[in-house]
């Protein structure tokens, strides 16, 4: 009986895990920074952006997986390049010159390409990765180029595209660039966006088999 | 008695958050052949997230592998590779005959499998997806038979629904015997492999068999059964992995 009851009391398990890394879940924003968007927009933009960190934050293993960059236009600036949320310190973007938007999904779609060719490199896993595009107007530089790289990305499911007309943009350009339907925000509620992209991404960086992505409804800040 | 087996299935913190349940599902079994030799027999299948019946599915996957292989040797068959294709085309037709029954697509019944059958001098193992078999058949530590199958994304795989043919499907027949040997799906596989080097990490399984060799009869096994569940649910586990995880561990006794 003694001997059962040690036997009961053995520190049966292991702490002595695999030292791998986390898998990454990467996200690049391509924000439309040109003139029109001055004032309340920008503004706006600039909180949902500080919005979208603070509610990553907030969960453990979205705050350990989601990896971040910004890229700006115009002109087209890479703002920040892939970090973890924690490593994510938006700076207040100011407006300046056009529209620059082929230029800007090309760039995006590039930081993807380099940023999944680090992580193959060093044995990380990875998600599917998503690209989001807030505009307000239309390209003012040529975009069939970036239109086919973005078909062909979705064909080849190297990344999700997803557009964001804001206020005038030309949701008609938007259709062609991007594979799913682009969508329209409701005034300016791009902190709504941001709970509602951050909230998204929580869900694909939680481990799920499958190879659906499962968005959550665009209710509140999207017009139908 | 000839194996010390132990396993559980243990519902991840997300599927729980998400109410969804457990959807991994591991049997196991120690069968007596009538030529007077034992089998120890173990299947374990986790649901695809995107599927609507993956539990009903993985649950399903290892009962129909348990009956088949009861039932073969029960009729005094030798374990042949034969053996391995007809079990996982049985699993796939049974799988597919109750999504029709729901009219439903097979994909909501969408799950991995990975199982062994192990005699005293015979191996054979069987692998569709993600999660893995660890071996040690005296041959320097803990091996994998099979690396995770995956596809580009950390959580797309592949499932034994995928297509009628099975062609990704892995079987091993061998005549090296196994001394212990572990399986487990892709909830424990950040923790139980090392990614970059593409190896089992050794400390992780010498931790736990050290205890299952301990144990020398059924009462301490059942101890053992009981904190191995309480070990893949407690918060060192629950930290690194947000997924369902099942883990099987079996240690053959000394000849």
């Amino acid at each position: 009986m003694d001997e059962y009851i040690s036997f009961e009391q053995i520190p049966f398990g292991s702490d002595n895990f695999a030292d791998n890394p986390e898998p990454r879940c990467p996200c690049v924003l391509l924000l439309d920074t040109s003139g029109s968007m001055g004032g309340m927009p920008i503004m706006q933009l600039n909180e949902g952006v500080r919005t979208f960190r603070q509610e990553l934050l907030a969960d453990p293993i979205a705050t350990k997986r989601v990896e971040v960059a910004v890229v700006t236009f115009g002109p087209v600036t890479i703002e920040t390049d892939f970090h973890t949320v924690p490593n994510f310190h938006p700076r207040e973007l100011e407006t300046t010159g056009d529209t620059p938007m082929g230029e800007a999904i090309a760039t995006g779609i590039e930081l993807i390409t380099k940023r999944k060719k680090e992580y193959k490199e060093s044995g990380i896993a990875y998600y599917k990765p998503w690209i989001i595009l807030i505009t307000d107007g239309a390209p003012t530089d040529e975009w069939a180029a970036a239109a086919q790289m973005v078909q062909k990305g979705e064909a080849n499911k190297s990344f999700a595209f997803f557009a964001i007309g804001v206020e005038d943009a030309n949701m008609d350009i938007l259709k062609q660039i991007s594979v799913r339907a682009p969508l329209k925000l409701k005034g300016l509620m791009f902190r709504e966006f941001f709970i509602w992209l951050s909230a998204s991404m929580k869900m694909v960086s939680a481990k799920e088999p499958g190879n659906a992505i499962n968005l959550l409804p665009p209710s509140g800040w999207s017009e139908l | 008695m000839t194996w010390k087996a132990i396993g559980q299935s243990v519902a991840g913190t997300s599927h729980i958050a998400a109410a969804k349940g457990c959807e991994d599902a591991v049997r196991y079994e120690v069968f007596s052949h009538p030529h007077g030799y034992d089998v120890l027999a173990c299947c374990i299948s986790d649901g695809a997230g995107s599927a609507t019946h993956a539990a009903i599915a993985s649950a399903f996957t290892v009962t129909k592998a348990m009956e088949y292989i009861q039932h073969f040797i029960a009729h005094g068959e030798e374990l042949t590779e034969a053996h391995i294709y007809a079990l996982a085309e049985d699993i796939y037709h049974g799988l597919a005959e109750e999504a029709a029954a729901n009219e439903l697509p097979i994909s909501e019944y969408s799950c991995t499998i990975a199982a062994c059958i192990l005699t005293p001098d015979r191996s054979a193992f069987m692998q569709i997806g993600d999660g893995a078999i660890v071996r040690d058949d005296g041959n320097d530590g803990y091996n994998i038979v099979w690396w995770p199958q995956t596809g580009e994304y950390h959580n797309t795989t592949y499932f034994i629904t995928d297509n009628s043919s099975l062609g990704d499907l892995h079987v091993m027949v061998t005549d090296t015997p196994v001394n212990e040997i572990a399986l487990f799906t892709d909830g424990l596989q950040l923790l139980a492999l090392n990614m970059e080097a593409s190896s089992v990490h050794q400390p992780f399984f010498k931790d736990l068999f050290r205890y299952l060799r301990q144990a020398d009869n059924s009462d301490k096994i059942a101890v053992l059964d009981h904190k191995l569940a309480e070990y893949l649910d407690s918060p060192r586990i629950n930290e690194r992995t947000d997924d369902d995880k099942t883990l099987f561990m079996a240690t053959r006794l000394p000849a």
